[in-house]
C-alpha cells in the first residue's frame, strides 16, 4: 500500500513539474520582444537579430525548440543568462545557500516564538497573555512583509542602533532577514497551536487523566501539548515550500544574495532565461519537499495512503 | 438559515462588527475621498518636498501627513492610493472566486477526464508561489494595471477551484440532486441551480478571507516597481519610493505601510466574523 502510494504521488510529481516546465518555456515565447533582441545591443540590424534567433534555434518550430530546451535541463543546462553572460545553472547554485539559510533560521525562529505561544494562549483562552498572543497572530498575518521589513531596519538597525539592516556571512546579519521573514508564519502557528490546544482540552481523554488527579501541569505538557503539536507539523510541512519561495522581498530589502534577489535582479535586466530558471527550480524544490513532507506523514499516519 | 438569524449572529460577533464598520470606513474614505482632496496626486511640487506632517493644526487645507520627495501631498496619495488597491483587489477577488467557482464545479460535478485534469492545473498552480508566478509573468508581458490584475487572477483561483470542487462533491451524493436528474434537468440547470447555491456559504467565507491577501500581493509587486508604475500613487509603490527616505524622513513608509496594515487588519477581521456569522460549527 505505501509503495503504490509513494509511486502514486511520485507520478503527480513528475507530471506537476512537465507542465511548469511548459509554463517556463512559453513564458519566454509569449514576450512581446524576442529573445534574440533582447541579446544584442539596441543598434542591432533586423538581419543581425535574425541570424541570432538562427544561432539560438529559434526559428525551428516549437515542439523541436521545446525537446531541446527539456534535454538542455536533463543535462543540468538551463541555458545562458544575457546579464551575467554565464551559465544560469551555475548561477543560480551560487545563491541556493543563502536562501536555504535564512529560510532554515527563519522557520525555527517561527517555530519558537509561535509554538509556546500559541499553546500558552489555547491553554488559558480569555487571558491576558491569550489577547496578546491572539494580537500578535493577527498582526502577523496583516502585514506586509515589506512593510515589515522596513519598520525593522527603521527600528533596530537605525534608531537602536542593535543590528545590521544588510550583509552576508556574520551571523548578526541573518536576525533581522530572518525574522521579518519568520514572523507571519509565527503568526499562523501561534493561531494553529492555539486552536489545536483548546479543541484538545475539550476532549473527554484530558477529563479523564485530570480526574485520576495527574497534576494539570503533567497534563497540558505531556498529554495535550503533544496532541496540538500534529496540525502544527503537518502545517509546517506543507507550507515549507511556499515558504522558501516567499523570500524574495525580505531579500530584496535586505540584500540577501539568495535566489529571491537574483528573481528580482533577474525581472529588472530582463534576463528571461533567468526568470524561466528561477521559476523552474523554485517549483522543483516545492514539489519535492511536498513529495517528502507527503511520505513522512503517509510513515507517520498510514490512513493517509488510503485517501 | 433565516435572515433574522444571521442578522442577530452579526450583531453578536464582535470580529464581524469590528472588521465591518472599520471596513466600510475605509471603502466610503476611498471611494468618496479623492474628490475632496485638496492637492493634486501626481503633480510635482518641488518646492514643497519632505514637509513635515502637520497633522491637523492647518485643517484639512494643510499637508496633514506631509509631503514626499517630490512634493507631492502624502495626505492625497494616500487617499487616491487607496481607490487603486481596494479597486483592484476587488475585480481580482470577483474574477477569480467567479473562474475558481466554475471550474471547481465543472471538476467535481463532471469528475473523470475534466476533473483529473483541472486538478492537476491546480497542482501546478499551487507549486509555483503566487509572488513567484507573478513576478515571471510580469517579467515578460511589461507593467500595467491590466497585467498585474490578470496576473494577480492566474494566481488567486485555485483556491476557490479546490474548495469548490470539495463542495460540490458532497453535494452531488444528496438526494435532492438525483431527484432532480431524474426530473430530466440538465447539467448546468443542475450544477448552477441545484448546486451552486449550496456551496455560497463557504465561497463567502473565502472571499472575505482572501480579499486581504490580494491587498497584500498587490502591494509587494507594486513595491518591486511590477504593479501600478509610478506616478501613480498606491500603497506599494508609495512605501517603495519613501524607502530610500527611511531614516531620514520616516513617515514616507510608515504612513502608508500603517494604511495597508490598518486595512489587511480589517478585511480579516471581517473574514473571521463572516466565518462565526455563517458557519458556527468551525470556531
Amino acid at each position: 500500500m505505501l509503495f503504490r502510494f509513494i509511486m502514486r504521488r511520485l507520478g503527480q510529481t513528475v507530471i506537476v513539474l512537465f507542465c511548469v516546465s511548459i509554463i517556463a518555456f512559453a513564458l519566454v515565447r509569449i514576450a512581446p520582444s524576442s529573445p534574440a533582441r533582447m541579446m544584442l545591443p539596441d543598434t542591432a540590424t533586423d538581419e543581425q537579430v535574425a541570424a541570432m534567433e538562427v544561432k539560438l534555434g529559434l526559428d525551428k518550430p516549437l515542439y523541436v525548440q521545446y525537446y531541446k530546451y527539456i534535454s538542455g535541463i536533463f543535462h543540468g543546462d538551463l541555458g545562458t543568462s544575457t546579464q551575467y553572460k554565464t551559465d544560469v545553472s551555475g548561477i543560480i547554485a551560487n545563491r541556493l545557500p543563502a536562501t536555504l539559510e535564512l529560510n532554515a533560521v527563519a522557520i525555527l525562529f517561527a517555530l519558537v516564538i509561535g509554538i509556546p505561544m500559541g499553546i500558552v494562549a489555547g491553554s488559558k483562552p480569555g487571558s491576558v497573555t491569550d489577547f496578546f498572543a491572539v494580537l500578535f497572530a493577527l498582526i502577523g498575518q496583516s502585514m506586509s512583509p515589506v512593510w515589515l521589513a522596513l519598520l525593522n531596519i527603521l527600528i533596530f538597525s537605525s534608531w537602536l542602533d542593535l543590528l545590521p539592516s544588510y550583509g552576508y556571512g556574520p551571523l548578526v546579519c541573518i536576525i533581522l532577514p530572518a525574522m521579518t521573514h519568520g514572523y507571519p508564519v509565527a503568526a499562523q502557528i501561534t493561531r494553529m497551536g492555539r486552536s489545536g490546544m483548546m479543541d484538545v482540552l475539550r476532549e473527554d481523554y484530558i477529563t479523564a487523566t485530570l480526574a485520576k488527579g495527574i497534576s494539570k501541569r503533567k497534563v497540558y505538557t505531556k498529554y495535550a501539548f503533544k496532541n496540538a503539536l500534529i496540525p502544527i507539523v503537518t502545517m509546517v510541512g506543507l507550507q515549507l515550500g511556499i515558504f522558501m519561495a516567499g523570500a524574495v522581498v525580505v531579500e530584496t530589502v535586505f540584500s540577501w544574495p539568495g535566489l529571491g534577489q537574483l528573481n528580482f535582479q533577474a525581472v529588472g535586466n530582463r534576463d528571461y532565461a533567468l526568470v524561466q530558471s528561477t521559476l523552474l527550480v523554485t517549483a522543483a524544490i516545492i514539489a519535492v519537499i511536498n513529495l517528502l513532507v507527503d511520505i513522512i506523514n503517509s510513515l507517520i499516519d498510514p490512513r493517509i495512503t488510503l485517501e | 438559515m433565516n435572515s433574522k438569524l444571521i442578522f442577530k449572529r452579526m450583531l453578536h460577533s464582535k470580529f464581524f462588527m469590528i472588521g465591518f464598520i472599520t471596513c466600510m470606513l475605509i471603502v466610503i474614505f476611498a471611494v468618496v475621498g479623492p474628490s475632496f482632496v485638496v492637492y493634486d496626486a501626481e503633480k510635482n511640487s518641488l518646492t514643497e518636498q519632505f514637509l513635515k506632517p502637520e497633522w491637523l493644526s492647518n485643517g484639512w487645507q494643510g499637508h496633514i501627513l506631509g509631503t514626499d520627495e517630490l512634493g507631492r501631498d502624502e495626505f492625497t496619495r494616500l487617499v487616491v492610493g487607496a481607490r487603486y488597491s481596494l479597486a483592484i483587489a476587488l475585480v481580482v477577488t470577483v474574477c477569480s472566486a467567479v473562474l475558481g467557482t466554475i471550474l471547481g464545479m465543472i471538476a467535481g460535478y463532471l469528475g473523470g477526464a475534466a476533473d483529473a485534469i483541472i486538478m492537476r492545473m491546480c497542482d501546478v498552480f499551487l507549486s509555483i508561489p503566487n509572488l513567484i508566478l507573478s513576478i515571471a509573468i510580469i517579467a515578460v508581458l511589461g507593467t500595467s494595471t491590466t497585467n498585474l490584475i490578470i496576473v494577480l487572477i492566474i494566481s488567486s483561483w485555485v483556491q476557490y477551484c479546490k474548495l469548490s470542487r470539495n463542495n460540490v462533491l458532497v453535494t452531488k451524493k444528496m438526494e435532492f440532486v438525483s431527484a432532480s436528474k431524474c426530473l430530466g434537468a440538465t447539467n448546468s440547470h443542475i450544477i448552477f441551480k441545484e448546486i451552486f447555491p449550496n456551496i455560497t456559504t463557504q465561497l463567502i467565507i473565502l472571499v472575505s478571507q482572501q480579499f486581504g491577501n490580494v491587498i497584500l500581493v498587490e502591494a509587494a509587486l507594486s513595491f518591486m516597481n511590477l504593479g501600478i508604475s509610478p506616478p501613480t500613487p498606491s500603497w506599494g509603490n508609495m512605501i517603495a519610493g519613501g524607502r530610500t527616505y527611511l531614516t531620514t524622513y520616516p513617515w514616507l513608509c510608515v504612513v502608508p505601510g500603517m494604511a495597508l496594515m490598518i486595512t489587511v487588519l480589517a478585511f480579516n477581521f471581517l473574514g473571521d466574523g463572516v466565518r462565526d456569522v455563517l458557519d458556527p460549527k468551525r470556531t
